[in-house]
C-alpha cells in the first residue's frame, strides 16, 4: 500500500515540480552567493589572489627603487601588487579590480630615517570586499612591525643610510655600509636561528589516519543551509497532506481503511524520498558546483535520511494540530525558519546568544544534524553521528505515533478538512 | 435484517445536536433516499455510516458488522461518494480509478481490468488518460462515483452525488446507480432535490434538525396527508383564522398557510367536486384552486411547516 501510495504522490508532485524546484533553488544560490562573496571558488587557493596598488607619493630613491622594481606589476599565486598613482588607485577600487591600495605618503623615507617624528603609511580597503582588504591590512601590520624592528635596532646606521639614500655616494662607501649592515643582521640571526624558545607542532591521533581535510567554506555554508532547507522542503511535502484533507481524499481513504497511520506513513515516506532527493541534489550538485568533497558519504547519508524523517514526522504533527489549511502553512514554515536559525543553520551556532547556545540550541535536532555534517567535514564528528542519527529516528517514530493519535481525534471529533 | 440497520443514530457537535436517535433499515437492491433540506443531519449521517464520524450513541450494522467493532470488516464491503469531489485533480481519469481500486484492496492487475469497466460504463473511456482538472463537472462527478466501485461494494453510499451539475449529467449519473440497485446494490442516497427522490428511490427518510420525521414508500408518505389529492387555493387569507370556518377543519387538513396562498389535502376519500364545492364555499374570495397530487414537498410541508425549497 505505501507503494501505491508513493507513486501515486510522486506522479502528483512530478505534475506539479515548481514548488519543490524553488527550495531546492534557493539553498544554492544563497551558497553561491555568499561563498562568491567571501572568496574565490578555486581548490588549492580557498582565498583567492590578493590584488592590490603600492603608491608612491614619497619619491625617494627608495621608493622609487621600489616602484621601478613592480614595472607593470608582481605576481605571484596568491599575490598581485601593481604601482599607480592615487586617482587611478582609487579607480581601479571602485571598479573592484582592487582589494585596496598602500599609500607611502611624501616624505615618509627621510622622517623613517630620521626618526624625529612618527611615519605612517595610508591604506585604502575596498568597501566591496571583505577577506581581501583585511588581509591586506595584517600584511600592513606587518611590514609596520619589521620597520618598528628596523628602527629600534639600525637607529645607528639610518643617518648613513639616510644619505645614500638621498644622494649619490661613493661605492666605497656604499660597499662599507652594506657589509656593516650584512654583518649586524648576522650576529643579529644568531639570536634568531636557533630561536631560545621553540615549539613543535603535533597531531591529535585522530586526525593522523586521514588526510586532513581542508576547510571549505561552501561546504560549511551547504550544510546550514541544506539543514534549514530541508525543513522547508518537509513544509512542501507535509503540505501536500493538508491538501489531501481539502480534497477529502484522506476522509475517501478512511471510509476504506479503519486505520490512519498507513496513510499517514505514505505521505511521510514521499516526504522522505523527496527530501532525500533533494538532499542529493543539494549536497551533490554541491560538490561538483562548489568543488566540495563530502568526508564519509554515507554517514552524511544516513544523517540525511533521519534528518529527512523527522522533519516529516515533525510537520505531519503541525499539520494534525493546524485543523486550518493557511494557518498550518505558516506555523510550519515559522517551525521550519525557527529550527533552522537557532540551530546554526545560518550561521555559527557559536555566535549565538549564550542563553541560546547553552539550554536551547544544544538541544534541537537541526543542530544535531548541521553541527555533526560540519564536524565530519572538518576531519571529527566519529561516535557522534550513531549518537544523533539515533536520536534523530527515536524522534521520528514518537512523532509520528503523536501524529497519527493527533488526526485519529480529530477526524472523531469531526474535523475532517 | 437490512445490509445496513442503523440503530439510534446520535452526533452532537457541543451544544448543537446534528442527529438525534436515527434509526432505518436499508435492504440489498434497494435505494433508500434520506430526504432534507441542507444542515439537516444527512452528511453527518452518512459520515458516521462511512467510519469517519464517531457516534455519540447507537450503532451501525453492515451485513451484521457493527462501524464501531469490526470496523474493517463493514467498510470492506461499503462504497463512499462524498458530497465534495475526492479525487486528484492533476491525475487522469484512468489513474484515479486505479489508485483507489488499489486502495480498495485489489491487486494491479484487477484494478486495471475494473477500471477499463469503469470507464466504459461511465462513458469516459475516450477521456481516460486527460487530467481530472481538465474535466466538465458532470465528468468529474462520474469519476467520483466510479472511484467507490472499484471493489464492487454491496452498500453504496452516496451524499448528493448530483449537486451543480447540469440535467442531462444528472440523468446519466441516475441511470447508473438505477444499473447499480438491479444488479444488487443496497444504495443510500442522500439529497435535498425533491424530484430525486421521488423517482429513483423506492423508499424515502425525510429529515430535518436532525431528526428522521418520516420513512416510507412514496405512496406511503403521500397516505400521511390523508389522501392522495392536495388542494391549492390562491386569495387574500391575511388574517385568515380556519378555525372559524364551520367544519372546515373536519373536512381539510391544512398543509400550508400564507398571506396568499393555502394549501390543504382532503381528510378521508371524498370526492374532488365535492371537495371544491366545499373549498369554495369558504368566507373569502378565492382567485384560483388548484388540484394536485401531493407530492413530497407537502408531506415535506405538513412535517415540517416549510418548504424543502425554501
Amino acid at each position: 500500500m505505501i507503494g501505491t501510495l508513493l507513486a501515486k504522490d510522486l506522479r502528483r508532485a512530478g505534475r506539479n515540480p515548481l514548488p519543490w524546484l524553488v527550495y531546492l533553488i534557493i539553498p544554492l544560490c544563497i551558497t553561491a552567493m555568499l561563498g562568491l562573496t567571501f572568496g574565490n571558488r578555486s581548490e588549492k587557493n580557498l582565498l583567492g589572489q590578493v590584488r592590490f596598488a603600492l603608491v608612491d607619493e614619497d619619491q625617494s630613491r627608495l621608493t622609487q627603487l621600489l616602484s621601478r622594481a613592480l614595472g607593470h606589476g608582481f605576481t605571484n599565486e596568491s599575490l598581485t601588487v601593481v604601482s599607480l598613482d592615487r586617482a587611478a588607485a582609487e579607480r581601479e577600487i571602485r571598479a573592484s579590480h582592487l582589494g585596496g591600495a598602500v599609500v607611502i605618503p611624501p616624505h615618509f623615507t627621510r622622517d623613517y630615517f630620521l626618526s624625529n617624528q612618527p611615519v605612517s603609511l595610508e591604506l585604502i580597503k575596498n568597501p566591496a570586499q571583505s577577506i581581501h582588504p583585511a588581509v591586506l591590512e595584517e600584511a600592513g601590520g606587518m611590514v609596520v612591525a619589521v620597520l618598528n624592528a628596523l628602527d629600534r635596532n639600525f637607529q645607528a646606521d639610518f643617518t648613513e643610510w639616510r644619505t645614500l639614500i638621498a644622494a649619490p655616494v661613493e661605492a666605497a662607501q656604499a660597499a662599507r655600509l652594506f657589509k656593516e649592515t650584512g654583518t649586524k643582521l648576522k650576529t643579529f640571526g644568531q639570536y634568531l636561528d636557533p630561536p631560545l624558545v621553540s615549539y613543535d607542532r603535533s597531531q591529535a591521533p585522530a586526525s593522523t589516519a586521514k588526510s586532513g581535510p581542508a576547510f571549505n567554506l561552501f561546504a560549511y555554508l551547504l550544510a546550514g543551509m541544506a539543514g534549514m532547507f530541508l525543513l522547508f522542503e518537509a513544509v512542501n511535502g507535509m503540505s501536500d497532506l493538508q491538501q489531501e484533507l481539502r480534497l477529502r481524499t484522506f476522509a475517501r481513504y478512511q471510509t476504506l481503511h479503519a486505520q490512519t497511520l498507513p496513510f499517514l506513513a505514505g505521505k511521510m515516506v514521499f516526504t522522505v524520498v523527496l527530501l532525500v532527493l533533494c538532499a542529493a541534489i543539494m549536497l551533490g550538485g554541491g560538490a561538483l558546483v562548489f568543488h566540495i568533497h563530502w568526508q564519509q558519504p554515507l554517514v552524511l547519508a544516513g544523517l540525511v535520511l533521519s534528518y529527512a524523517g523527522f522533519g516529516a514526522a515533525l510537520m505531519a504533527v503541525l499539520v494534525a494540530l493546524m485543523p486550518d489549511e493557511r494557518q498550518g502553512n505558516v506555523l510550519s514554515t515559522i517551525a521550519a525558519m525557527g529550527l533552522g536559525l537557532a540551530g546554526g543553520c545560518a550561521f555559527p551556532a557559536e555566535q549565538l546568544p549564550v542563553f541560546f547556545r547553552e539550554h536551547i540550541t544544544c538541544h534541537l535536532p537541526s543542530y544535531w544534524f548541521v553541527n555533526t555534517v560540519r564536524q565530519l567535514q572538518a576531519g571529527g564528528g566519529d561516535g557522534l553521528w550513531q549518537l544523533v542519527i539515533l536520536k534523530l529516528l527515536l524522534i521520528t517514530g514518537v512523532l509520528t505515533v503523536l501524529a497519527s493519535v493527533l488526526f485519529r481525534r480529530r477526524f472523531q471529533l469531526g474535523g475532517q478538512g | 435484517m437490512g445490509l445496513l440497520s442503523i440503530e439510534q443514530l446520535t452526533k452532537s457537535f457541543g451544544p448543537v445536536r446534528a442527529v438525534e436517535a436515527v434509526s432505518f433499515k436499508v435492504q440489498a437492491g434497494e435505494i433508500y433516499g434520506l430526504l432534507g433540506p441542507n444542515g439537516a443531519g444527512k452528511t453527518t449521517t452518512i459520515s458516521m455510516i462511512a467510519g469517519l464520524l464517531k457516534p455519540d450513541g447507537g450503532d451501525v450494522m453492515i451485513a451484521g458488522n457493527s462501524i464501531r467493532s469490526h470496523a474493517q470488516q463493514a467498510k470492506a464491503i461499503m462504497g463512499v461518494v462524498p458530497q465534495e469531489l475526492a479525487i486528484y485533480p492533476e491525475l487522469s481519469g484512468r489513474e484515479n480509478l486505479e489508485f483507489w481500486g488499489r486502495m480498495a484492496g485489489l491487486s494491479a492487475a484487477d484494478a486495471r481490468v475494473r477500471t477499463r469497466e469503469l470507464l466504459e460504463a461511465l462513458t469516459l473511456t475516450d477521456r481516460a488518460k486527460d487530467a481530472v482538472s481538465t474535466y466538465s463537472g458532470g465528468m468529474k462527478r462520474r469519476i467520483n462515483l466510479g472511484c467507490a466501485l472499484l471493489h464492487r461494494p454491496q452498500l453504496l453510499l452516496l451524499d448528493e452525488p448530483t449537486v451543480g451539475i447540469d440535467p442531462q449529467a444528472r440523468q446519466n449519473i441516475l441511470d447508473f446507480i438505477r444499473g447499480l440497485r438491479a444488479k444488487g446494490t443496497a444504495i443510500l442516497y442522500t439529497t435535498h432535490y425533491l424530484e430525486e427522490a421521488e423517482s429513483l428511490c423506492q423508499r424515502i427518510g425525510i429529515i430535518d434538525h436532525g431528526q428522521l420525521l418520516a420513512e416510507g414508500t412514496l405512496a406511503e408518505l403521500q397516505e400521511r396527508l390523508g389522501g392522495d389529492r392536495v388542494f391549492v387555493l390562491e386569495a387574500d387569507f391575511s388574517g385568515a383564522r380556519p378555525e372559524t370556518w364551520g367544519a372546515f377543519q373536519q373536512h381539510f387538513r391544512t398543509i400550508k398557510l400564507t398571506e396568499r396562498q393555502l394549501v390543504v389535502a382532503a381528510v378521508g376519500t371524498r370526492e374532488p367536486a365535492a371537495c371544491l364545492q366545499e373549498l369554495l364555499a369558504l368566507p373569502m374570495r378565492v382567485e384560483n384552486i388548484t388540484l394536485k397530487r401531493p407530492s413530497l414537498n407537502d408531506v415535506f410541508l405538513q412535517l415540517t411547516g416549510k418548504d424543502l425549497r425554501e
